[in-house]
C-alpha cells in the first residue's frame, strides 16, 4: 500500500449564482487531514461543509484554491479508487444486490470484479452483513443499507475516505451503533476520514479533531483537538470529559 | 434569469426555418406551405371557419361537462369503496384503452345530430378526471381526515371537509389534459361521420383538394383551441393554488389491484370485471332503442363471426386486416418509445439540448396529434410510411416527456456515486441512467399502447386503405353493421389486451429487480 499523506484544502472559495442572488458558499476554507487521521467538519445546514465535500471529491470545481487527495487532484485519486466515499442516505441502486452494489466503484474504476470476488464478500463481512449478499436493498433495513453503503465505500481498499452525514437518516440509539461500528472498520482499514455530520457527539465521539464552521459565508471558524484514547467505548458517550468537549463545540458553533 | 426570451428567441427561428422551407417548398414539394401563406389563407377563409369551430366548440364543450360531471360522480364512489373501483375495472380499463376512431361509426349508428360527438369527447375526457380524482382523495392526508373523525365527522363530511379539498390541485391538473383530450374526441367523431359542420369534418373535406395552406390553417385553429383549453384550466390552478402543477398526470396507472380475498370470491370478482363492460354495452343498445339489424348487441357480433352464414368471410376479411394493422402498430410503438428512450437518457450528455426540446415536447401534450394526421397525408403520402410516422409522432411526445420526467427524480446522489470514481459519461448512463429509466419506460408504453391502435387507425382509415381502419371504413359504405360493430369490438378488445400484456410483463420485471412501479 502507498503511504497516503492525507487531505489538504487550501484557500478554498465557492461562490453559487442563484436567482439574482449570489451565495458565498466558502470563504478562504482551508484544512489538513494528515494520513490516517480522522476529521470531523461540522456545522449548520447551508454552511457550505457539503460543498467543501464535494470539492474534495471532484464533483464540484472550486473557484479559487488548491485541493489535494495524497498530492494528487481529486479526479485523478479517484480515477485510481484511492478515494471511498459514502453519502446521506445510502445512494444504493435499489436494482442491485447488495454484492452488486459493493461492487461499483470496481465497475466505475475498471477493476474486474471476479479478481476482486474475495475483496467484495471480505468488505461485507466487515460490515457484518454476511448473507444478504444477495438481497435488494428494499429488503434491507435502515441501519444495514448504511452498512453496505460503508462496505462499498472500502471496497476499493481507499486511502482516503469521505462521508457526507452517512448515519443522517438513521436514529439516535442505531446511529451510535453505526458510529462504533464505523470506528472499528476505519481502524482496520488505517485509511484518512474525512466525516461531514451535524451531530456533534457523532463528531467528537469519531474523530481526532472538529473543524466547525459558520454560515453566510461559510468558512471554518475553529479547529477543535479530541483528546480520547482509541478505541473509543460506547461508555465515552456518557463520560463527563466527553460532556465538557460537546458543550466547547457547541457553543463555538452557536457563538 | 433569461428563460424567456431564450424561448421566444428560439420560438422566432423556428418560424422563421418554416417560413422559409415553405416559401421554398423544401417540404415534399410544397405540402409544409410558409407560415404568412397559412396565415393569408386563414383570413381568406375567414367566413367558413366560425361554423366549423362553434360546431366543434359546442360537441367538446358539452362533452367535457358530461364526461367530467360522471368522472368526479364515478371517481368518489370508487375513492369511497374499493370493491366498486376493482369491478369497474375492465370499464375503465376500456374507456382508457379504447380507440375512439374504433367506436365513432356505432355512436354514429346509434344516436343522432351532435350526440355522436358528445359522447366521443365525454369518454375522452372521462378516463383522466376520474383517475386523478380518486388519487387526489387517497392520497389526502389521513391525520386531517382523522381529526375530522375524532370530533365525529361522518364519512361524507370528511371527504367534503379534507379529502376532495386536497384532491383539488389533481382533478385540476385532471381538468387541464381533458380539455385537449375532448377536442381530439369531437374531431375524431367527427372523422367517423357526419355533419356538415366542424373542424374535423373541414380538415377532411379538404384533404381531397390538395390545398396544403387550408389544411395547415384548421390544423393549426384546431391546435390552438385545444391549447387555449389547456391553458384555461392551467389558468384557474395557478390561480386557485397559487402553484404551477406538473404537465403532465400519468393516467395510465392501474388503479384498484386485487387484494388478497378467498379464491372464491377472486373468480367471482374477476367474472364481474370482466362481464360488466359487455353489460353496459347491451343497456346502451336497448336504451338507445336501435333495431337489431343495425345495433348488434355481444351476442350479435358473436353471432356475426361465428355462426352466420357469412361467417367465413367476415372471418377472412377480419384476420387480414389484423394482420395489416398489428405488425405496423408494434413497429410504430418501438420506434416512437425507442427515440424517446434514446433521447431521454441523453439528458445527461446533452443537458442543454434536452432543456431546449422539453418545452416543444410538453406542448405537443396539449395538441390533438392524431387528429392532425390529415396533414402528415400532404407530407407522407398515402402509404405504409404515413402510418409509421403518424404512430411515431403520437408514442413518442408522450413516452419522452414521461421518461424524461422519471430520469429527472433519479436521486442526486445516486448519480454522484459513480461519478465520485471518476466514471465516465457513458459509465453513469449504464450504471445509473438506464436501469433508473426502466420503470418510467414500462410507463410510457402502458399509456402509449391505445395511442399507437389509434394512429394507425387513423392513418389507415383517412389514407392507407389498409388494415382494421380501412375495414371500418368501408364496411360503413356496405351498411355491414355487423362488421363495424365487428372491427369495434376487436379494436378494444386488441387495446385492452395489449394494455394488460404491458401492465403483467412490468410488474413481473419489476418485481424482479425490487423496483417500483412508477405513477
Amino acid at each position: 500500500m502507498p503511504t497516503p499523506d492525507g487531505i489538504s484544502l487550501s484557500g478554498v472559495y465557492k461562490t453559487f449564482e442563484g436567482r439574482g442572488k449570489t451565495v458565498e458558499a466558502l470563504r478562504d476554507v482551508a484544512l489538513k487531514c494528515p494520513s490516517a487521521s480522522f476529521t470531523a467538519v461540522i456545522g449548520p445546514s447551508g454552511c457550505g461543509k457539503s460543498t467543501a465535500l464535494r470539492i474534495a471529491l471532484g464533483l464540484e470545481t472550486a473557484d479559487a484554491g488548491e485541493v489535494l487527495i495524497n498530492g494528487e487532484a481529486p479526479i485523478v485519486a479517484a480515477k485510481s479508487g484511492k478515494t471511498g466515499v459514502a453519502f446521506q442516505d445510502s445512494a444504493l441502486l435499489p436494482w442491485r444486490s447488495v454484492r452488486r452494489n459493493v461492487e461499483v466503484p470496481l465497475e466505475v474504476i475498471g477493476l474486474s470484479r471476479k479478481s476482486h470476488a474475495a475483496q467484495v464478500q471480505a468488505m461485507i463481512e466487515l460490515v457484518g452483513l454476511k448473507g444478504f449478499e444477495n438481497s435488494l436493498p428494499g429488503e434491507l433495513s435502515g441501519g444495514m443499507r448504511q452498512r453496505v453503503a460503508i462496505a462499498r465505500a472500502l471496497v476499493t481498499e481507499p486511502t482516503v475516505l469521505f462521508m457526507d452525514e452517512p448515519f443522517g437518516a438513521l436514529d439516535q440509539i442505531l446511529r451510535r451503533q453505526m458510529n462504533v461500528e464505523l470506528q472499528r472498520v476505519w481502524q482496520k482499514t488505517g485509511s484518512t476520514a474525512l466525516l461531514v455530520t451535524h451531530g456533534i457527539d457523532e463528531a467528537i465521539f469519531l474523530a481526532d479533531r472538529v473543524a466547525v464552521m459558520h454560515a453566510n459565508p461559510g468558512r471554518i471558524v475553529e479547529i477543535i483537538d479530541v483528546p480520547f484514547a482509541r478505541p473509543r467505548h460506547p461508555d465515552l458517550f456518557s463520560d463527563p470529559a466527553f460532556h465538557a468537549l460537546t458543550d466547547r463545540v457547541a457553543s463555538v458553533l452557536h457563538g | 434569469m433569461a428563460r424567456v426570451p431564450t424561448g421566444l428567441r428560439n420560438f422566432a427561428i423556428l418560424l422563421l426555418i418554416w417560413e422559409i422551407a415553405g416559401r421554398m417548398d423544401l417540404v415534399a414539394s410544397g405540402a409544409l406551405p410558409g407560415f404568412s401563406e397559412i396565415l393569408i389563407r386563414l383570413w381568406e377563409d375567414r367566413a367558413d371557419y366560425p361554423r366549423h369551430i362553434w360546431a366543434t366548440l359546442y360537441a367538446s364543450g358539452v362533452g367535457f361537462l358530461i364526461g367530467n360531471a360522471i368522472a368526479l360522480i364515478a371517481g368518489v364512489a370508487f375513492a369511497m369503496s374499493p370493491t366498486l373501483l376493482r369491478i369497474f375495472r375492465g370499464v375503465n380499463i376500456a374507456v382508457f384503452a379504447l380507440p375512439p376512431i374504433a367506436i365513432a361509426p356505432i355512436l354514429v349508428l346509434t344516436l343522432s345530430d351532435m350526440a355522436p360527438r358528445i359522447v366521443l369527447a365525454a369518454l375522452a375526457v372521462y378516463f383522466v378526471t376520474m383517475t386523478a380524482t380518486v388519487i387526489g382523495i387517497s392520497q389526502s392526508d389521513n391525520r386531517a381526515s382523522d381529526l375530522v373523525k375524532a370530533y365525529g365527522g361522518s364519512r361524507w363530511r370528511i371527504l367534503w371537509l379534507v379529502q376532495l379539498r386536497s384532491a383539488l390541485p389533481t382533478i385540476t391538473t385532471g381538468f387541464q389534459i381533458a380539455a385537449p383530450n375532448a377536442v381530439l374526441g369531437a374531431i375524431l367523431a367527427e372523422f367517423g361521420g357526419g355533419g356538415r359542420w366542424g373542424l374535423g369534418t373541414y380538415l377532411l373535406g379538404s384533404l381531397g383538394r390538395g390545398e396544403p395552406d387550408r389544411l395547415w390553417g384548421i390544423g393549426l385553429i384546431a391546435t390552438a383551441i385545444a391549447g387555449l383549453g389547456y391553458l384555461f384550466f392551467a389558468l384557474i390552478s395557478r390561480r386557485l393554488l397559487g402553484a404551477t402543477r406538473a404537465v403532465t398526470l400519468n393516467t395510465a396507472t392501474p388503479l384498484g389491484d386485487a387484494v388478497s380475498a378467498s379464491p372464491f370470491k377472486r373468480v367471482l370478482m374477476l367474472m364481474g370485471i370482466v362481464s360488466l363492460p359487455f353489460l353496459l354495452w347491451w343497456a346502451f343498445i336497448v336504451l338507445t332503442g336501435v333495431p337489431a339489424m343495425i345495433a348488434k348487441t355481444p351476442f350479435g357480433v358473436i353471432d356475426y363471426l361465428l355462426f352466420a352464414k357469412t361467417a367465413p368471410v367476415a372471418q377472412e376479411k377480419l384476420l387480414q386486416a389484423l394482420s395489416e394493422t398489428l405488425p405496423i402498430t408494434f413497429a410504430g410503438m418501438a420506434a416512437g418509445i425507442g427515440f424517446a428512450f434514446l433521447l431521454a437518457i441523453s439528458t445527461r450528455l446533452f443537458p442543454n439540448a434536452i432543456r431546449a426540446f422539453m418545452p416543444v415536447a410538453l406542448v405537443t401534450q396539449t395538441m390533438p396529434l392524431v387528429a392532425l394526421t390529415p396533414l402528415l397525408v400532404l407530407i407522407f403520402g398515402r402509404g405504409t410510411s404515413l402510418t409509421l410516422w403518424v404512430t411515431i409522432s403520437v408514442t413518442f411526445f408522450p413516452a419522452f416527456v414521461t421518461l424524461a420526467q422519471g430520469i429527472a427524480l433519479v436521486p442526486r446522489s445516486a448519480q454522484d456515486l459513480p461519478r465520485a470514481y471518476g466514471a465516465s459519461a457513458w459509465q453513469e448512463m449504464r450504471i445509473v441512467t438506464i436501469p433508473a429509466s426502466l420503470p418510467y419506460l414500462f410507463a410510457a408504453t402502458r399509456l402509449t399502447v391505445p395511442r399507437a391502435l389509434l394512429g394507425v387507425m387513423i392513418a389507415e382509415w383517412l389514407a392507407t386503405g389498409r388494415g382494421l381502419g380501412n375495414l371500418l371504413n368501408q364496411s360503413r359504405g356496405y351498411l355491414d353493421f355487423g362488421m363495424i360493430w365487428t372491427v369495434a369490438f376487436v379494436s378494444v378488445l386488441l387495446s385492452v389486451v395489449l394494455y394488460q400484456l404491458v401492465v403483467a410483463i412490468e410488474r413481473k420485471v419489476l418485481r424482479r429487480l425490487g423496483m417500483q412501479t412508477a405513477e
